[in-house]
């Protein structure tokens, strides 16, 4: 869900960051020289071993490219770069052909001299994901699904670490078109083989990137028992490599613990997600806030108005606002009505199930209003004021929320009545220090994620006092990529 | 087919035996069925409709096992019998045509957990059923006493145990009184003061008051002059200072400020 919005938010924005990498060049660079510029940067990072460029600023610049692309521009690209003995080249070049519909693309057919005899399995795998990604943006989502599964299986002849970057990606999209076509159940023992094999590897990044992308396989089919064995005997990389993988996992697994009823967790976890996801994902962010605002009223708290009226998700968020205003007057049948109203959008959002658990908890608001309000009502009254159908009913209920601590009272049977006790100074209590601690536990929490969240270049102290000039300028030109890598690395969500 | 066939047989004298409630009988015919089924199961047939019938009776046979064990009250059995049917509902739902007793047994399942109080799993098994399966009888009847239960519209469930929309929902319904009572014995110990005998013989559902009588006992209730007089367990107020969980808060605060610093 989120991901799909997220997926549409990505091609603009990537636009966007090209326009300022690039202001200074003579001309606009063509896609060519782009994607002549991408082998080079990969060549050196394959040379150097370097895995966090690959991982980083590689697949940016190809994210980069991906709007521009065409059928063209790639056929060029694959005859160019891909030796003929590959068969992967008639293949590709074979599915370009198809999809492009244009016989125009046969007169570049005559440039094989200058064809290399061989190339690194990166290159073969970059061009496999830039027509893979070029298929799933001109919607052809069975070719895409065909020709990611062959992109897979080539994936498995290698083990390079320098793949891992490139690999996760292709898993990605490997699972997404499989998801359009709606035949993900299809591929769940081949993703749990993949990731198998890239714990085995240490493919930190596939793995994050293949767990992932099972919850979702599983969670597509509401099989939450199954999702949840996985993610708690499956192993995690310590250090997660990228925030947009984390930020989805704590998605799923607070979808997961919500389900489970598990409320404390999952407002923990959907939190979290909410505070790193990228200001640019917009679907993500929706999504995940709406899950957030009934984990918190499920857990019997009313959501600040502000949250539900952020801009860019107000919109979306309508229904949910609804909601809340209804289960915070603690009015029945207004309830009853908006869960009906928007019957449609809790389907498709897949929270029908958690909607109809709200109910109790209208009541429970209803029930603290009346007992502040109060301090002797008859039970007939709250009875008709909730909107409920009995006396007897009502009689329970209420003394079930006293039990539960909802609502500090005692009934009188034989009168029929509810008197409210009074209603001791908190201040008195523990309750303000406890509800102190748990602000500066909160803010502490904040303050050790963020300094966990900071990546530091492994081995940069051993490197220091060795440099000259030269690397020293080398190492400062890095720096600055990657600083500017790490300012986009959210765009990227 | 030979082998099938005679299977078929074995399976029409197992219902029978069910149904008589025969259990030991069943019980025997069981076992033999099952390993003669995971046998016919995997084997290669040459038509995908042999499969598909094999299959279709291990899923009938898994069916009637749910039942026995229902009339067995062997509620492990149950899980057990219940694990390997989902898979049959579940991985063939594309292959098999819906069993007519499908929404019987997920029914009975949802209660089941409903009785041993696995709310959690009750939730995860439900996000499973799809929209139609939820608006069945049997399964819209489960989904309905887990709302009342969580609201403490507790005679609503009680009177439910009257409507069971099957026989064998009854062994669970009964169950299900049992927790209740409990549940509304310790509600009102909270919420009345006292209570009249009378009332709470009718409010706790007890046959007479001699019962509520040996109920109150062990709960050690007193009785006075027929009034209910509840044992009230006032927690202590908290009126002197959490001093041991201050002083760990204090340290906790002062141990990660020091390394901000």
């Amino acid at each position: 869900m989120g991901k799909e919005v997220a997926m549409e938010v990505d091609a603009p924005t990537q636009n966007g960051n090209a326009a300022k990498e690039e202001p200074a060049g003579p001309a606009p660079v063509s896609v060519e020289a782009q994607l002549e510029s991408c082998l080079k940067l990969l060549d050196r990072a394959v040379r150097a071993k370097d895995t966090r460029l690959i991982a980083g600023r590689l697949l940016r610049q190809i994210a980069t490219l991906r709007s521009n692309l065409t059928a063209e521009v790639l056929f060029a690209f694959i005859e160019q770069t891909l030796p003929q003995s590959f068969s992967a080249r008639e293949t590709l070049l074979n599915v370009l052909h198809q999809a492009a519909q244009v016989t125009t693309l046969k007169k570049h057919a005559q440039l094989d001299e200058d064809t290399p005899t061989s190339v690194l399995p990166e290159v073969e795998l970059v061009a496999y994901l830039l027509v893979v990604t070029f298929l799933i943006d001109q919607k052809q989502f069975p070719k895409a699904k065909e020709l990611s599964t062959q992109a897979v299986a080539r994936l498995g002849e290698f083990n390079r670490r320098t793949l891992d970057g490139l690999g996760s990606r292709i898993y990605f999209y490997y699972s997404w078109a499989h998801e359009q076509t709606d035949t993900l159940a299809d591929i769940r023992g081949k993703l749990l083989a993949l990731h198998r094999t890239a714990v085995l590897r240490h493919d930190e990044l596939g793995q994050e990137m293949l767990i992932n992308l099972l919850l979702r396989n599983y969670l597509h089919y509401n099989l939450y028992d199954q999702a949840e064995k996985l993610r708690a005997k499956a192993q995690r990389p310590e250090n997660p490599r990228s925030s947009q993988q984390l930020c989805r996992y704590l998605f799923y697994l607070a979808r997961i613990q919500a389900i489970q009823l598990d409320y404390t967790g999952a407002k923990d976890n959907l939190q979290q997600a909410a505070r790193k996801a990228p200001v640019i994902a917009v679907g993500f962010r929706t999504t995940v806030a709406k899950w957030l605002v009934l984990v918190r009223l499920l857990l019997g708290e009313i959501p600040e108005r502000i949250d539900l009226t952020q801009p860019g998700l107000s919109a979306a968020l309508h229904p949910y606002f609804c909601l809340t205003l209804a289960v915070r007057s603690g009015d029945l049948s207004a309830f009853r009505a908006v869960a009906q109203q928007h019957e449609a959008v809790w389907a498709k959002d897949r929270v029908a199930n958690l909607v109809v658990r709200l109910r109790h908890n209208v009541i429970r608001a209803g029930l603290r209003r009346i007992n502040l309000a109060y301090w002797r009502i008859s039970l007939a009254d709250i009875a008709s004021k909730l909107g409920l159908s009995s006396v007897e009913d009502t009689e329970c209920i209420v003394a079930k929320a006293i039990r539960d601590g909802g609502i500090d009272a005692e009934i009188d049977h034989e009168k029929g009545w509810v008197t409210s006790r009074a209603t001791p100074d908190v201040y008195t209590t523990a309750e303000p220090q406890a509800d102190f601690h748990e602000r500066i536990a909160f803010c502490l929490d904040l303050h050790n994620e963020a300094v966990k969240a900071m990546r530091f270049e492994p081995n940069s102290q051993q490197k220091a006092p060795l440099e000259n000039a030269d690397t020293a300028r080398e190492r400062v030109k890095l720096e600055e990529e990657a600083a500017k890598a790490a300012a986009e690395d959210d765009a990227d969500f | 087919m030979g082998e099938l066939q005679s299977t078929r047989q074995d399976y029409d004298r197992f219902k029978a035996a069910v149904a008589k409630g025969d259990l030991s009988q069943a019980q025997r015919l069981l076992s033999q069925l099952k390993l003669k089924l995971i046998q016919l199961t995997t084997a290669s047939y040459e038509s995908a409709s042999q499969t598909q019938a094999a299959r279709a009776l291990f899923r009938d046979v898994l069916e009637q096992a749910i039942f026995l064990s229902v009339k067995s009250k062997d509620e492990e059995a149950f899980q057990r019998n219940y694990v390997q049917l989902q898979e049959h509902y579940l991985d063939t739902r594309s292959v098999l045509p819906a069993s007519p007793l499908q929404d019987l047994v997920l029914g009975l399942n949802l209660l089941r957990l409903l009785v041993q109080n696995s709310i959690a799993e009750f939730h995860t098994e439900l996000e499973l059923l799809s929209p139609k399966m939820q608006r069945s009888p049997y399964v819209a009847q489960a989904t309905q006493l887990e709302q009342w239960l969580m609201e403490g519209a507790f005679n609503k469930v009680l009177d439910a145990g009257k409507a069971a929309p099957d026989p064998a929902y009854a062994y669970f319904l009964d169950k299900l009184q049992t927790t209740i009572r409990d549940e509304i014995a310790s509600c009102s110990e909270q919420a009345y003061p006292h209570l009249s005998v009378k009332d709470a013989t009718n409010l706790m559902m007890f046959n007479s008051e001699a019962d509520l009588a040996a109920y109150a006992q062990q709960r050690a209730w007193s009785i006075d002059n027929g009034q209910l007089v509840f044992q009230v367990h006032e927690e202590d107020k908290i009126s002197e200072v959490p001093a041991v969980q201050l002083i760990q808060h204090a340290m906790t605060y002062a141990r990660e400020l020091e390394r901000i610093v």
